[in-house]
């Protein structure tokens, strides 16, 4: 592809988490608009812990942060409204948008739940001048999805990744190669993406504090420095960057983890706990359509004392009953019998699913399939508690824990975008 | 209770209760539902049955990726003329009274 005319678009929705709450809330008759007051989503506000997800933008005068606890958002905003996550609505507006989405454009990439790239070259021919069609299609999404994105334009996925995160919400913001002194040099250098705290902390001891001051730095310097990172953020801060939009669904891995509302004291509860987080992240790996090459589970006991283990599968799957399996075996090697606050567990090495080894000691890999796809069906139509396990029961615990699933370590720079 | 008469301009004078109902709807070959009769609970815990007289207008929305389809219907209560609202919502089959 000629990299001369590209026009990339990068949508990403505004306050995802809470914007999404808030239209299926007014969906179903709410007359007050959560993004219109101080309000967030945060981790389960009935369990111990909790952690801010997302927040509206009228909190920005309390300055809380993402990842912040619950507890201490409150201290600085007591009147601060907050619901639970709601992992499926998350998931079905990211779809809905993705739909509407594909109808501008065949090439599409979706970067993570709120944010897509999409490749708008020579569409105008079918849809006009980039920037109306940017419009137009915020404006529909706004209007029949009932949330408001940012809409980056450029000429590459860096760039349109940053115009999308310039002012917000609701706007179609441009970042072409000829605007980049203007609109993108003079940001402070820790908005540059893949410039992480570590990163910035080095580049402020150089005298480096903006995007520009990194831009007209000696690329060899920075190299010897930061080794291919160096090379890579100077790159970045000069706007070069020409990856694909890749189709494929690019998380590496994905996890899911939860304080329990009471410490596990035995086997029984702890298997049971992480039977309710391996529900959730099977089901994500599913709906991607990944098998787990390892699976790792971590805990936590009352003295916050943190360990983990892991094993490398012989047979990838996104099967519920095969993970949760090998979740109770590393949990059986690696529990010395102390109570536990926290489990985790962590599925990474993903592999596409239409792709597996047929092994003669797995057995009934087809049965499994059908099972796991007929579950997901019942709960996509019917919610997350139409189904679950009767050990659940009486048990005190949630049969899906966690609520949201973490989906990390996105490629690195050379391909990551 | 309010009562609100003869409510021609029922934007502006309808309340939003969206009120879970019991429904039987008409389905077409073609998938298409029509509201046919709906028993309401009343805020005294009694029961009123509801036939749907007219279906006056219907309209598709996926606010939030969840299909729904708002009918605005005709019906006499308590002996008096009503426009109102009701939803049928795809992805639960569930149906409520949204405005009234
Ligand atoms: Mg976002």
């Amino acid at each position: 592809m000629g990299t001369k005319n590209r026009i990339i678009f990068h949508i990403d929705v505004n306050s995802a988490y809470l914007s999404w709450e808030a239209a299926y809330r007014l969906q179903h008759g709410a007359t007050l608009d959560l993004r219109t007051i101080p309000s967030a989503v945060g981790g389960d506000a009935t369990t111990r812990h909790g952690i801010i997800l997302a927040k509206s933008i009228p909190t920005k005068p309390y300055k809380i942060q993402t990842g912040e606890s619950l507890y201490s958002a409150r201290l600085k905003c007591p009147n601060l409204t907050v619901v639970p996550p709601r992992y499926h609505l998350y998931m079905q507006c990211s779809k809905a948008l993705v739909s509407l989405l594909e109808e501008f454009s065949p090439s599409i990439q979706r970067f993570s739940i709120d944010e897509v790239f999409l490749d708008y070259s020579n569409m105008d021919i079918h849809w006009g001048d980039p920037i109306d069609a940017a419009h137009r299609i915020k404006d529909r999404i706004k209007e029949e999805l009932g949330f408001t994105v940012n809409i980056g334009v450029s000429s590459n996925k860096l760039l349109a990744k940053m115009a999308s995160d310039f002012e917000k919400p609701d706007r179609v913001h441009t970042l072409f190669p000829h605007e980049i002194q203007g609109k993108m040099w003079p940001l402070p250098v820790e908005e540059l993406f893949m410039v992480g705290r570590a990163t910035t902390s080095k580049l402020h001891k150089k005298g480096i504090f903006t995007i520009g001051q990194l831009a007209i730095s000696d690329p060899e310097l920075l190299t010897q420095w930061l080794k291919s990172h160096g090379r890579l953020i100077w790159q970045l801060a000069n706007g070069l960057e020409d990856s694909p939009i890749r189709e494929d669904y690019p998380v590496k891995g994905l996890g899911n983890s939860a304080t329990l509302p009471f410490d596990a004291e035995d086997r029984e509860t702890s298997h049971r706990a992480l039977l309710s987080l391996t529900e959730t992240v099977a089901m994500r790996l599913r709906d991607i359509r990944k098998f787990a090459g390892v699976l790792s589970i971590s805990i936590k006991d009352r003295d916050f004392q943190s360990y983990s283990h892991q094993r490398k599968l012989e047979v990838p799957t996104h099967s519920t009953n095969i993970l949760y399996g090998i979740a109770c075996e590393l949990f059986d090697e690696l529990w010395q019998g102390q109570p536990l606050r926290h489990l985790g567990v962590r599925a990474s090495q993903l592999h596409r699913d239409d792709l597996y080894q047929l092994s003669f000691f797995k057995g009934d890999i087809e049965r499994q399939k059908a099972l796991d796809t007929a579950v997901d069906k019942i709960r996509a139509q019917y919610g997350c508690d139409s189904v679950m396990r009767s050990s659940f029961l009486y048990s005190g615990l949630s049969p899906m824990m966690g609520g949201v699933i973490q989906e990390e370590e996105y490629p690195m720079m050379s391909s990551l975008l | 209770m309010k009562v609100y008469y003869y409510n021609r301009n029922y934007g502006d004078f309808m309340k939003v209760l969206m009120k879970p109902i019991e429904m039987i709807a008409w389905f077409t070959q073609d998938g298409l539902p029509t509201p046919v009769r709906f028993r309401m609970e009343q805020p005294n815990g009694s029961y009123i049955v509801i036939k749907v007289a007219r279906t006056i207008a219907r309209q598709e929305e996926k606010l939030a990726g969840n299909p729904m389809i708002t009918f605005t219907c005709q019906s006499i209560v308590h002996g008096m003329e009503r426009l109102y609202e009701i939803r049928y919502e795809l992805k639960t089959c569930k149906w409520y009274v949204y405005k009234i």
